[in-house]
Parts: structure tokens; C-alpha cells; sequence
């Protein structure tokens, strides 16, 4: 079939919004009509070239649509099914998906490759070429076809437009607090970098009865929005965080740092390990350069402390889990979603999109589709 | 195809030994050649009626008969043929067999509880787990097969989510026992009692699971294990396994932990026995230290609703009884890795079996385990 993709070609260019040839779903694929997708930073990293995935690649890696076809072996969706797509397929039986740790599923290891799970061919094609798939989906398409590993059953009565940003950048904060930080009731907590992911750390955080929630970013009207959201207080930098920390926590400092900045920056460790309390931990959710391999941080205070400095993907969630589980939390009113979305873009569009999010105009941006 | 199984055709009969017919499998189904079968207590518990639903529970909930019923729930096999969709498995492929299955989609698979996936709900419906229609039939009548499995049979069909791939080298017996009792046993002790190093563990009852139960407190670091056993040969072998002292009985058991832990009683009781008879529980929470854990493992008659709880002690002594079942374990990680440290040489699974049987034989290998005479005993094919 025909339908209409944002394409890149080379790095540096603009999506190329164009008619593409889509094959119909192999063993284990589906059909999906996305409704929208989410417009997430990493998309841009494969235009600046940060990240290196082969191209040409059909970006987007947030998506939520419906299911139109299903291709054999397909025995969890049909058609008519309303799903989300996991950045990170879960296959359910590996190590890590039988553990609980669906994040670190072994499929995770062909997110680079961007063919299909299946046979590690393309469905896709423009201009006489396979073209890849952002995270195996490839969300900025009318159309595309993924693996039923990819998809998440929804419900039908949640908006697409919203359950969209499920897929990478809700689960991703709010898991930052709720499972990798394990925030308890009564307890400090920052959040550094209040975008897309650092918004919805501090609804984790709320959620999870923390006593007091200090956001961190240098623009004002991101801080206004982190009160919003449920922080406490407010901070401009790390620097100005220390003093505030210091004297509302009498000295006792955060029991939880949860990263979330554009890109990290090793330097800053010292900074977070400085708002960590006795017996803390660290949560480094955000992406820093690929290349860098030095942090700035006292070992000595690490041990003398029992500091802790912990890694997170995909929030430590579990896909098949909790972006139902979360959906749920926003029907009842408990997970601000409404409140994330700055403005709304048409697939022609995604270059304007683009510009507003570097200009730094918007939380989120979400392209809706017909 | 033609091919033997083991049938129960009611309760309080022998196993009927008898040709059966086997349809092909279908949509993500296999066909197993079977090579051992291990002869676990389960499956005696549909010869005495302890696991069959009564018939005014059958009525209210409008669920099936339960017989006639190809046994066998505990197995090892290869891979002969595969139904359309299946993605995981290839004839030729060794695998253990999973009591429970795992989807890998449910809520409890998302979670790392497998053992609890949505799919185990289906276990008292007939048939194989996405048409509920079945593949086995003998005298004219559709048959039942435990667990989705009835691995009484020289060949079965089951679903792909109910078969965990093993490497190739592993003997058969040792994959088959690993498939429920082990795993049970093991992850009572090690997952859901959570054993520290230097607790003091009793186990109650050692057989095919508290053998395992046993085995596992000593890897987890326990200073003391008790196995509990009225069976001399048991209190012997659970010494080779690990035990550090045995006694007959829970009532010798008291004062004997009373003396060894100066008064302060076990960190985790784990209750292994046949059945698990409501009136146990008064002295397994006696051996249950202030803080400490009961974890009951062994299967209760189904319709038993009482048991003998102190529930001031429970609440005064902050004391914790944990249910379980297959020890609480991922069969799709915990298989693979109990195989490997039997490979190490750190979990003994040879050692368990008392005796082989053929499958004709099946009666015999049920009246010496009836008889105390078996740790384990194996049907190989």
C-alpha cells in the first residue's frame, strides 16, 4: 500500500515528508493506522547525527494508533485493537523480560538496525530503497508495520493523541522516581531538568508521597510549570539548589536526585552527589554524550556516605505493565497528561514542530494525524 | 496419530495405560516426543480428589468435567513438529516442560512473576489453551491432560508457552524434575522464604519438594536446616542434601529447635509435607521465630477452609505466612539456571531419583511413593 512518512536522508537535512510503498505484515508484524506520535528529542539527535542509526530512516518513536491488519503467528491483536508502542519491544521471554526487567529486553539490541524483528528486512520503501524504522517503528508514517513485540494493548476509550507520549518520555520520568529512585512517603526529592521526562518525575514523586519536591531548570517558565506539576520548590541551578536543599531539609539534604537534563554532563555529578543525603541515591535518566567517559565525583564520599549512583532506561518500567497502569492513573485524574502537551502539528508539519521545540516553545509536541 | 498414555478415568482409580489418539498441533501448538516424566505427588492428588472440584463447585461454576485425564505434569522432551506461529521452538529442540505457562504479556509475566501468569486460570478448563478444544482422544471421548501438558504419554501436544528450550546435553530425568518439584522446593526456600546466611530453616515434610526446599536453604547460607520426616531413609538422605540435623516429627521438632536456637525458634518454616492439613500450622508457627516466615508450599485438600492459626501470636510476634507456588520462581529464567547449577555441580538432581519406571509400570512407581520408598521416581520413555 501507499502511504505518507517523514523520512531522513542525510544528516543535517530536513524531514522530507513524502509518499512511501508499505508491504503488508510477515510472520509476527501488524498493520497499524497511528493516530499520533509523539515528537521526543531523540528524533532529533538522528538529524544532528548524535545518533548514528543507518539511514534513510522514518523517524518517531512515540506512537499510538490502531491496529488495521495482522500478519501470521499474530495471536495477542487484531484488528480493531487500539495499541501503544514500546521504544523497546518486549519479547517475554528473555532473561530480562522473564524477570521483570522488560526494559532491558535482548530485542532491545536491534533498535539500531531498525529492519524488522522478524527476518531483518525492511516493509518499508521510498525511492527505490529499504528505508529503516526509528526504534523498530518508525511512528512519523500514516501507516507502519512493527512486530507484535512492539505493541501494547490499550483501551479503547483513551485518547491516542494522549496515549502516545506512553510509549518513551511519560514512563521514562515517572518510572525515574517511582521505580528507579523508589521514592517513599516523607522523603526530599530533586528533580534536575524539568522537559518532557523531568515533568513527569516530579508527578512520580508526588505520587509517591514525597514530602518535599525541589525542580531544578533555568527557565522561569518551566519552573512555574514544575509547580504546576507537584514541586515543592523551585531552584534556577545546582548552585542555588544547595543553599534551598541545605535549609529546608536542616541539613540532611534530598534522599533522591533523579537527572533529567537536555544532555548530561559528567561534571555535574559532584553537583547531584552534593544535594545527596547520607545513605541517597542518584538517578541518571538523561543521555549524555556517547563519547564521554569521566564523571566528576568523590569516590571517598560515595563509600563514607553510602552514596548510591543509579542508571535508569525507559524509567526501570515494564512496558506491558505500566503504560496500561499509567493510562489508568490518567483516566482517574492522578497523572497530568493534558497539561504536557503544548501544540498539536499535522505530519507536513513536523519541521515546523521541530524548529518550536528547539526554540525552546514547548513541553511536548504531538503530531495527530487524520 | 496413535500413540500410549497413562489415563485417571475417575477418582480412586488406577492409572489406565492405553492407546490414545493425537491430532496434529495447531496455531502455536507443539508436538512433544516425551523422554521422562516425572511422577510427582500432583498428580496423585487427582487419584485421591484432594485437587478435583467438587461436584456443587463444578455445578455453581459450570466448569468441565475433569476426566478423563492424561496425567503428568512434570516433563522433559524434544521437539518433533510445530504448529503454525510458532517462533521459539524448532524440531529437534530439547525442553522442560511448565506446569504454569507464560505468556510473557500478562500483568504478573510483565512483572517477573510468571509463575502467577493470567494463563494458570485456565488450568481446570479441557483443552489445549487457545481453542480449549482437545488433541488427545481415547474411546471415543475428548481427554483432559494436567497442566495443559499430560506428560504420561510417549507423545503430546502442547501449547508453545507451556515449553522452556534447555541445551541439549542435559539428561532427561534431571530436566523433568526440574520442571516443578525442584524449582518448587528451591524457590520455597531461596525466593519466598528468602533464606539469609546463617538463618535457621525447617523444613516439614521431605520429599520431591522439601528435598529441594533443603537444598536451597543450604546455597542460600543457612547455619541450621531441619528436616522434619517420619521416614527414616528421608532423614537420611536429606542429611546427603544438606540437612543439619532431622527429626521425626513436628512435636520433637519443638524442643529440639527450642535448645538449638536458645529459645529463639526458625527464621523460615517451610511446609513440604504430602498435604497440607489445616491442623499442621499450630506447629509450624510454634517452630516460627518472633519476625520469622512460614511458607506453605505443599498442596491442601481443596475444600479445606480452616486451619489452625493463632492470630494474636501472628500479630503480637509480627510473624508472616506466605503462600507460594512454584516456589515463587520464573519458569522461563529459573529452569535454564537451576540446569546450570546442576552442569556446576551445586544442585543435585541425579541423586534424587530413587527409581525409574516405565510408563506400563505407572501403578507400581504411585504404590512405592504411597509407601515412602521413594525420594522421586521418573517414568523414562
Amino acid at each position: 500500500m501507499k502511504t505518507k512518512a517523514a523520512v531522513l536522508w542525510e544528516v543535517g537535512k530536513d524531514w522530507s515528508v513524502e509518499e512511501i510503498e508499505l508491504d503488508p505484515p510477515k510472520q509476527g508484524e501488524v498493520l497499524v493506522k497511528l493516530a499520533a506520535s509523539g515528537m521526543c528529542h531523540s528524533d532529533e539527535h538522528l538529524l544532528t547525527g548524535d545518533l548514528p542509526f543507518a539511514l534513510p530512516i522514518i523517524g518517531g518513536h512515540e506512537g499510538a494508533g490502531v491496529v488495521e491488519e495482522v500478519g501470521e503467528g499474530v495471536t495477542w491483536l487484531q484488528p480493531g485493537d487500539h495499541v501503544v508502542f514500546g521504544f523497546i519491544p518486549s519479547c517475554g521471554r528473555c532473561p530480562s523480560c522473564s524477570t521483570g526487567h522488560q526494559n532491558l529486553c535482548d530485542l532491545g539490541a536491534l533498535l539500531g538496525i531498525g529492519m524488522q524483528i522478524s527476518d531483518g528486512t525492511a516493509r518499508h520503501h521510498a525511492q527505490g530503497k529499504d528505508i529503516g524504522l526509528m526504534c523498530l517503528l518508525g511512528t512519523f508514517s500514516h501507516h507502519t508495520v512493527v512486530n507484535e513485540a512492539s505493541c501494547i494493548k490499550i483501551e479503547d476509550d483513551i485518547p491516542l493523541d494522549r496515549a502516545c507520549l506512553m510509549g518513551c518520555g511519560v514512563v521514562t520520568g515517572w518510572g525515574s522516581a517511582v521505580y528507579a529512585a523508589d521514592v517513599q512517603p516523607g522523603e526530599t526529592v530533586v528533580v534536575a531538568g524539568v522537559g518532557g521526562i523531568g515533568a513527569n518525575a516530579i508527578q512520580g514523586a508526588k505520587l509517591a508521597g514525597a514530602k518535599r519536591i525541589i525542580a531544578i531548570d533555568p527557565l522561569e517558565n518551566k519552573r512555574e510549570k514544575a509547580m504546576d506539576f507537584g514541586a515543592t520548590h523551585t531552584a534556577e541551578s545546582f548552585d542555588a539548589a544547595l543553599p534551598l536543599v541545605q535549609d529546608i531539609t536542616w541539613g540532611t539534604m534530598a534522599n533522591k536526585v533523579i537527572l533529567t537534563l537536555g544532555v548530561g554532563n559528567g561534571d555535574l555529578l559532584a553537583s547531584a552527589l552534593a544535594l545527596t543525603s547520607k545513605g541517597g541515591r542518584v538517578v541518571v535518566t538523561n543521555i549524555h554524550p556517547a563519547a564521554e567517559m569521566t564523571a566528576n565525583v568523590s569516590l571517598l564520599d560515595l563509600t563514607l556516605m553510602e552514596k548510591q549512583v543509579v542508571g535508569s532506561l525507559f524509567g526501570s518500567g515494564n512496558p506491558r505493565y505500566d503504560i496500561p497502569r499509567l493510562l489508568g492513573l490518567y483516566r482517574e485524574g492522578q497523572l497530568d497528561l493534558d497539561g504536557l502537551v503544548t501544540r498539536s502539528y499535522t505530519l507536513d508539519e513536523v519541521n515546523v514542530g521541530y524548529q518550536d521545540m528547539r526554540d525552546g516553545k514547548n513541553i511536548r509536541g504531538v503530531m495527530v494525524y487524520e | 496419530m496413535k500413540t500410549r498414555a497413562a489415563i485417571l478415568w475417575g477418582v480412586g482409580q488406577d492409572w489406565s495405560v492405553e492407546e490414545i489418539d493425537l491430532d496434529p498441533p495447531k496455531q502455536g501448538e507443539v508436538l512433544l516426543e516425551m523422554k521422562a516424566a516425572g511422577l510427582c505427588h500432583s498428580d496423585e492428588h487427582m487419584v485421591t480428589g484432594d485437587m478435583v472440584v467438587s461436584e456443587d463447585l463444578r455445578q455453581m461454576f459450570e466448569l468441565p468435567d475433569t476426566f478423563p485425564l492424561i496425567g503428568g505434569h512434570e516433563g522433559a522432551g524434544v521437539v518433533q513438529e510445530v504448529g503454525p506461529g510458532v517462533t521459539s521452538l524448532k524440531p529437534g529442540d530439547h525442553v522442560s516442560v511448565s506446569f504454569i505457562p507464560a505468556c510473557g504479556r500478562c500483568r504478573y509475566c510483565s512483572t517477573g512473576r510468571q509463575n502467577l501468569c493470567d494463563l494458570g486460570a485456565g488450568a481446570l478448563n479441557r483443552g489445549q489453551i487457545f481453542d480449549n478444544t482437545s488433541r488427545h482422544h481415547a474411546r471415543g471421548q475428548d481427554l483432559a491432560i494436567m497442566a495443559k501438558l499430560g506428560t504420561f504419554s510417549e507423545y503430546t501436544v502442547v501449547n508453545e508457552l507451556s515449553l522452556i528450550k534447555v541445551d541439549d546435553d542435559l539428561p532427561f530425568a534431571a530436566v523433568s524434575l526440574v520442571s516443578c518439584g525442584v524449582a518448587t522446593g528451591w524457590g520455597s526456600a531461596v525466593e519466598r522464604a528468602g533464606t539469609a546466611p546463617g538463618d535457621t530453616v525447617v523444613v516439614v515434610g521431605i520429599g520431591g519438594i522439601g528435598m529441594n526446599a533443603v537444598q536451597g536453604a543450604k546455597m542460600a547460607g543457612a547455619r541450621h536446616v531441619i528436616a522434619v520426616d517420619p521416614v527414616e531413609f528421608k532423614r537420611e538422605k536429606a542429611m546427603e542434601f544438606g540437612a543439619t540435623h532431622t527429626v521425626p516429627s513436628i512435636e520433637e521438632a519443638l524442643p529440639f529447635v527450642t535448645q538449638l536456637t536458645w529459645g529463639q525458634m526458625a527464621d523460615r518454616v517451610i511446609m513440604t509435607p504430602g498435604v497440607m492439613y489445616g491442623d499442621l500450622m499450630a506447629g509450624a508457627l510454634s517452630l516460627t521465630g518472633k519476625g520469622g516466615t512460614c511458607v506453605v508450599t505443599a498442596v491442601a485438600p481443596m475444600a479445606q477452609t480452616e486451619s489452625s492459626v493463632n492470630l494474636f501470636e501472628l500479630a503480637m510476634w509480627n510473624k508472616e505466612i506466605k503462600g507460594t507456588i512454584f516456589g515463587s520462581l520464573n519458569p522461563r529464567r529459573d529452569i535454564p539456571n537451576l540446569l546450570s547449577m546442576y552442569r556446576e555441580g551445586q544442585l543435585k538432581l541425579d541423586e534424587l531419583v530413587t527409581r525409574t519406571y516405565a510408563l506400563d509400570d505407572i501403578n507400581a512407581g504411585y504404590q512405592d511413593m504411597r509407601d515412602g520408598k521413594n525420594i522421586r521416581g521418573v517414568i523414562t520413555f
